[in-house]
């Protein structure tokens, strides 16, 4: 070992396949980050290079400044406050109990719509029930429709300002913005939102009129309130944190419930039934599979059978006595995916113009899998998981032409991401169709054409 | 930074996770215990990319176990603690604890106002200095200005001040506060806001030290914990090793500085190995120049509790290429 050791040191040319590796594969030394100036407002823009690490430690004192000098920058840099200018302040309140209608303490505020208010004053005690007992029932239909919002939301903002309320949240008809658990930890965490304590939480004697206490929640109160909470788990948070913080937009799939039965393909399995032509030229043609079909009988005589073959294509679609998957193939009845395996959030790449009243088709779809507590999954796992997303073949010029990205990207795909205690690995899986590929019928012209030019047809006309 | 705690540090559980907030904690156990865990919060003042990371620090339930049988940490059930404390939260306390915000806050305001005032003296002067210097220029030709001093400097001292305010405990703020606070005056109207604050713990707000019914049992662990401990015990910083294709990462030192050595993999005592097993790990640990780590604990000896660490054997497997 001590050689190759030696090598790796004194040939630090030898590093091209680190070079190309995900910075954030590693730790990185939390000195680069001293480059940066913080407090000044804007200067989010170059990240640091990677930094030069050490082979082992020696007892020198060069390295163990460098070691603290590396420790005081982590340390200043996770010092770090969340800060909240008070120009630019949103300040969310926390409703443990989920969405519910302003309080009465609040409604003078509004006399104008007294009268909605007094209709919908009566139905609150049934509207926290509702949420109460649906936690875990899922869907948010329950008690969230009869206000716009869904029911594991736990945090409303008033003052919603700035960008990140384009993608995040949903507004109720008192024109605050709901945010479900993993936004509003999201946006706290990263310094965007100044969340409060309600005044009910607290043994504070109410004198007060608002619902806010005054108190910030503080970002160990955020996680404790919020993770647990209606399906959030730290593997699914880690992964909506992780691609949020690289420009995704990610929303909750009806696979996050896990009750939820997911009907997510059945519109376009529909129109792949009927493809064969009808008419005389589909009979004829019909008629020909038949005939070529039904002589073959590989026990009992040789595989290609006795005939006249005209092609080498007919030889070698009798060759093909292999059953493969079409994934285009319409199924008889979906099979239900069980709940590790099944897509849990709808990803948007930042390209792609998001409506949060009306949400495009996903562009990627994520499943969330705990590493620790997950095998690999099983052929009946994966292929279910695989039939609850929509049938996505590859198409564009480049997929026509090129055989192994058509492939590779397959009739159906989806996302897996492995959480190892906060270390997420994302997997795609797609649903490729090698049997949809006839070579045979690709590699016809190719000798053709490297023959040089077409010999001229019959003189003489 | 280098900072105490007080022991036992209070490890948060909630939702099956194990959490560190106090960033004093942070530094104790990486520098003392060599327990790093992984960074898993967005830092707020680089919010947008993912290669550095900030609080809290989410525990592997082995590193929590570890620190527990230590008697360095405990571990607390997080959401009784935080839903309990704010029930029991009296209106002064609700009070005190505004005010010290507030006085933060406006500290902050204070200390980023004048700040920006310095910045704008410096770049005034730079200013002068530059007229002055075509005017001496034209006058005749003399030795250029003297050298200017980076702008930069002032703003990593603020930097670490404003750190320094949030990241010590309480005693130190307290004695850092009045004279920061004197030495800079109010310069701008601004500065007589307060600035909002997110703390990251709940620690002064809630009793520090948690009491018995919120505390919870050792950490269930997985099986390769003996062979976890062992390497631990042996002074390996250890992390998880997913990204590897492997249970754990083994680094000789503070992974800050140092690469990992070995790709570890616990197996039981009378597991029978598949041949390609250990290949296909010789192979991929070659492959990033580390050394694929087998290894486990003698289970005959007794069960999982009172087991030795001596039981443990580990095996370094490298791909020799012949």
């Amino acid at each position: 070992m001590a050689d190759t050791d030696e090598a790796a040191i004194h040939m630090p040319s030898n590093d091209s396949a680190h070079i190309d590796t995900d910075l954030s594969d590693e730790t990185q030394d939390f000195r680069m980050l001293n480059h940066l100036t913080f407090l000044t407002d804007g200067s989010q823009g170059n990240l640091p290079k990677r930094g030069e690490k050490d082979f082992e430690p020696n007892p020198t004192l060069f390295q163990a400044d460098i070691l603290s000098a590396s420790r005081q920058a982590m340390h200043n840099a996770l010092a770090y406050p969340r800060l909240h200018h008070p120009r630019n302040q949103v300040i969310g309140i926390y409703a443990p109990d989920g969405p519910a209608p302003p309080s009465v303490a609040q409604a003078p505020k509004q006399m104008d719509t007294v009268p909605e208010d007094n209709d919908t004053q009566p139905q609150q005690p049934e509207d926290t029930t509702a949420t109460a007992g649906d936690a875990d029932a899922g869907p948010p239909k329950a008690a969230g429709t009869e206000m716009g919002v869904p029911a594991e939301s736990c945090v409303y903002v008033t003052n919603p300002k700035g960008q990140y309320f384009k993608t995040i949240g949903r507004a109720d008809r008192w024109n605050r913005v709901w945010l479900l658990p993993e936004e509003a930890l999201y946006l706290l965490e990263r310094g965007s939102l100044d969340i409060r304590w309600p005044i009910s939480s607290t043994g504070c004697s109410g004198e007060s009129e608002t619902a806010d206490s005054g108190i910030p929640m503080s970002l160990q109160a955020a996680y404790a309130c919020f993770l647990g909470h209606g399906g959030l788990n730290m593997e699914r948070f880690s992964v909506y944190t992780g691609l949020r913080r690289l420009g995704y937009t990610l929303v909750r799939a009806p696979g996050w419930y896990d009750d939820a039965d997911e009907g997510d393909c059945s519109a376009e399995d529909a129109q792949t039934q009927s493809r064969q032509g009808p008419g005389l030229a589909g009979v004829f043609g019909r008629f020909m599979q038949w005939l070529s079909d039904s002589p073959s009988c590989p026990v009992a005589g040789p595989l290609v059978g006795l005939g006249i073959h005209r092609s080498y294509d007919d030889i070698y679609r009798k060759l093909s006595i292999i059953p493969w998957h079409d994934p285009t193939a319409p199924r008889s009845e979906s099979r239900p995916t069980s709940p590790p395996f099944r897509v849990v959030f709808h990803v948007y790449k930042p390209s792609t113009p998001f409506r949060k009243s009306a949400p495009p088709p996903a562009d990627f779809r994520i499943a969330v899998v705990n590493a620790r507590e997950t095998a690999v999954p099983t052929l009946a796992q994966m292929s279910a998981l695989l039939e609850s997303t929509p049938l996505d073949p590859p198409k564009g010029v480049k997929m026509d032409r090129v055989l192994s990205l058509r492939l590779r990207q397959g009739y159906r795909s989806v996302i897996l991401a492995v959480v190892d205690q906060g270390v997420v690995s994302y997997l795609r899986v797609a649903d490729s169709a090698f049997g949809k590929e006839k070579l045979y019928k690709l590699q016809g012209p190719k000798p053709n054409q490297k023959r040089g030019p077409p010999r001229p047809r019959a003189k003489g006309r | 930074m280098n900072a105490e705690p007080n022991l036992p540090i209070p490890i948060s559980y909630t939702a099956g996770s194990y959490f560190i907030f106090s960033i004093d904690a942070v530094t104790y156990l990486r520098r003392e215990h060599h327990i790093c865990g992984v960074l898993s919060g967005t830092l707020p003042q680089i919010p947008q990319q993912n290669v550095f990371l900030g609080l809290p620090l989410e525990l592997m339930a082995e590193e929590a176990r570890l620190l527990v049988e230590k008697g360095v940490a405990c571990i607390v059930d997080e959401v009784n603690v935080q839903t309990d404390g704010m029930k029991a939260l009296m209106e002064a306390d609700r009070q005190r604890y505004l005010q010290e915000l507030q006085a933060q806050g406006t500290q902050v305001m204070q200390m980023q106002a004048s700040r920006k005032e310095q910045q704008r003296e410096e770049a005034l002067k730079k200013i002068e200095e530059k007229k002055a210097a075509q005017a001496a220029k034209k006058k005749a030709s003399q030795p250029p200005p003297p050298p200017e001093t980076p702008a930069t400097d002032s703003t990593t001292k603020d930097d670490e001040a404003v750190v320094g305010l949030f990241a010590g405990d309480r005693k130190q703020q307290q004695q850092q506060g009045p004279d920061q606070s004197s030495s800079r005056r109010p310069s701008t109207a601004i500065a007589s806001h307060a600035m909002g604050i997110t703390p990251a713990t709940s620690h002064s707000l809630l009793p520090l030290e948690p009491s018995a019914q919120h505390k919870l049992p050792l950490p269930a662990v997985p099986s390769s914990y003996p062979l976890f401990a062992h390497l631990h015990s042996e002074g390996y910083f250890l992390s998880p090793g997913l990204r590897f294709g492997c249970q754990y990462l083994a680094y000789p030192g503070d992974p800050l500085r140092f690469h990992s050595h070995f790709l570890v993999v616990s197996t039981g005592w009378h597991e029978e190995l598949d041949l390609m097993e250990i290949i296909a790990g010789g192979r991929l640990g070659t492959g990033v120049k580390k050394g694929f780590l087998i290894g486990g604990a003698d289970e005959t000896t007794s069960d999982l509790e009172s087991r030795e660490a001596d039981d443990v054997r580990t095996f370094s497997i490298e791909w020799a290429g012949m």
